[in-house]
């Protein structure tokens, strides 16, 4: 609490407590009897007893000092009309109102307003501020799932690339294989045809060498090497044929 | 006053104070002096506590109250009856509506328990400010000729009925506004006065005679005194807020002659 404002709480205490203490010498006088019995002892005071006042007051040369204290006596019924305003209270009262008015528009009405539209700033900012981060989570949120979709389609195409790779390779793999496996029949068939007719030729040769020989020995001599030689070629086409 | 077995103070009684200081002079203060001072000081206090920095973003205590009075007047009563132009009136109705609060709610705060607006001191003074403001910024905005007429020749009435219009609004707007505005708020703190005097005279006497007087107390004139005392409180704003609002109509009547 500032010093001035302490200052204010002090002065209205004050003036509170004034206000309270001095309710009671105005309750005092509110009936027309304690009125009346107020002004008959101001008057007993001023005459030295309220018997002197009436000895006094009973004579006729005194008739000045007997309406006097009539009209005070009656002051206690005729109050003035309340609806004719108080100079006093118009000086107080206006001058209390002009002085609060010159407060609130110089000070206290600019510093609550002052609070209130800085405070209605910050609410805006912030809204404003919260307003743009939501929009930069949404934003954020739509890259990522648009990321998230892109990657999720490439891998997709890397999965179904490496598949048709991977078929590619199996269908050539297996034709190579199917080729190669035809290459080596056939390589081993004509190895295989290449040894029989090798085989068929050194055996016939052999076979040849050997009738020869033999039919040398049996007909030694009847008949010429060439004509041996085609009877024994002659003979062995003939097993051949039966044979093969 | 002897009615009906009850001493009852006479009427002036209960709203004539004595002077406290400066007795017989123009300037004797008395407690309904010191009621507008106290309602001055207590509205300073308010917008002085409520205009420091704070740190909290929801206002609250007399922060809350100043805050609420502003946006009340603001809105409740310029924006219905001037419109936004006349939110620079609105330091000056918020002025006139807590003077007239704090200076009528005293009637039934414990041992001040007197309104100072029932004395017509200050509602015949604001009545009379009001009368000056309105009257002069009504001349400001139409020119004194356009102001002359738009008021004692309110446009769209038919021209033979200017006859009987135009003195009744030349009474009305010039003659009778101050009073009627200053009597309304005075009569209303006034009766309200009277009420709880007579209330609590009544409650007084009854728990002091004993026996019945005791059932009749309890049973009805305390109740109604708290019910009254409740029922000025709704009166002191209620006041407050005829007054505050009035005025901004004739502001806004004398500067917005087509309303």
């Amino acid at each position: 609490m500032t010093r001035r404002i302490r200052q204010f709480a002090a002065v209205a205490v004050i003036a509170g407590a004034v206000v309270v203490v001095q309710a009671a010498p105005a309750l005092a006088s509110e009936t027309i009897g304690s009125c009346a019995f107020e002004k008959l002892t101001e008057a007993g005071h001023e005459f030295g007893s309220v018997d002197a006042l009436i000895e006094v007051l009973e004579q006729e040369d005194h008739h000045e000092e007997l309406v006097k204290f009539e009209d005070d006596l009656e002051s206690c019924i005729e109050a003035p009309s309340p609806i004719i305003p108080e100079v006093n209270e118009i000086i107080w009262g206006g001058s209390a109102f002009l002085v609060l008015l010159f407060f609130m528009v110089t000070k206290g009405f600019p510093a609550v307003r002052g609070a209130m539209d800085e405070r209605a700033d910050k609410i805006r900012d912030d809204l404003d501020a919260a307003d743009q981060a939501k929009s930069e989570a949404v934003q954020i949120k739509s890259d990522h799932a648009a990321e998230l979709a892109g990657a999720k389609a490439e891998g997709a195409a890397l999965i179904d690339e490496a598949r048709s790779q991977a078929d590619r390779l199996k269908a050539d793999l297996s034709t190579r294989a199917e080729s190669d496996i035809a290459e080596m029949r056939e390589r081993a068939a004509a190895d295989i045809e290449a040894g029989r007719v090798q085989a068929l030729a050194d055996l016939r040769a052999e076979v040849s060498q050997i009738a020869v020989g033999a039919a040398e020995r049996v007909v030694r001599a009847n008949l010429d090497a060439e004509a041996q030689r085609s009877l024994v070629d002659a003979y062995i086409d003939e097993v051949a044929s039966t044979n093969g | 006053m002897n009615v009906l077995a009850l001493d009852f103070p006479p009427v002036s009684h209960l709203f004539q104070w004595p002077a406290i200081w400066f007795e017989g002079t123009p300037y004797a203060v008395n407690k309904t002096a010191l009621i507008y001072l106290g309602a001055t000081i207590v509205t300073m206090l308010i917008f002085a506590l409520a205009g420091r920095k704070h740190e909290t973003l929801v206002p609250a205590g007399v922060q809350h109250v100043a805050e609420s009075g502003i946006q009340f007047i603001e809105e409740s009563v310029v924006m219905q009856t001037i419109g936004s132009e006349g939110k620079k009136y609105v330091p000056f109705l918020t002025t006139m509506f807590f003077f007239i609060l704090f200076s009528n709610i005293t009637e039934v705060i414990p041992f001040l328990q007197f309104p100072a607006n029932s004395r017509m001191a200050m509602p015949i003074t604001l009545a009379l400010l009001v009368w000056v403001i309105y009257n002069v910024l009504g001349v400001k905005a139409q020119g004194l000729g356009g102001y002359l007429k738009n008021s004692l020749f309110p446009p769209g009435v038919p021209k033979a009925l200017y006859l009987i219009v135009t003195p009744i609004e030349l009474v009305s707007t010039f003659v009778v506004r101050p009073f009627s505005l200053a009597i309304r708020l005075w009569a209303n703190m006034v009766a309200g006065h009277l009420l709880l005097v007579t209330f609590a005279i009544l409650s007084a006497t009854m728990f002091e005679a004993g026996g019945l007087g005791w059932v009749g107390a309890i049973g009805l004139s305390w109740p109604m005194l708290i019910l009254m005392t409740g029922f000025e409180i709704l009166v002191s704003f209620l006041q407050a807020f005829i007054f505050t609002i009035l005025t901004a109509v004739y502001i806004g009547g004398s500067i917005h002659p087509e309303h």
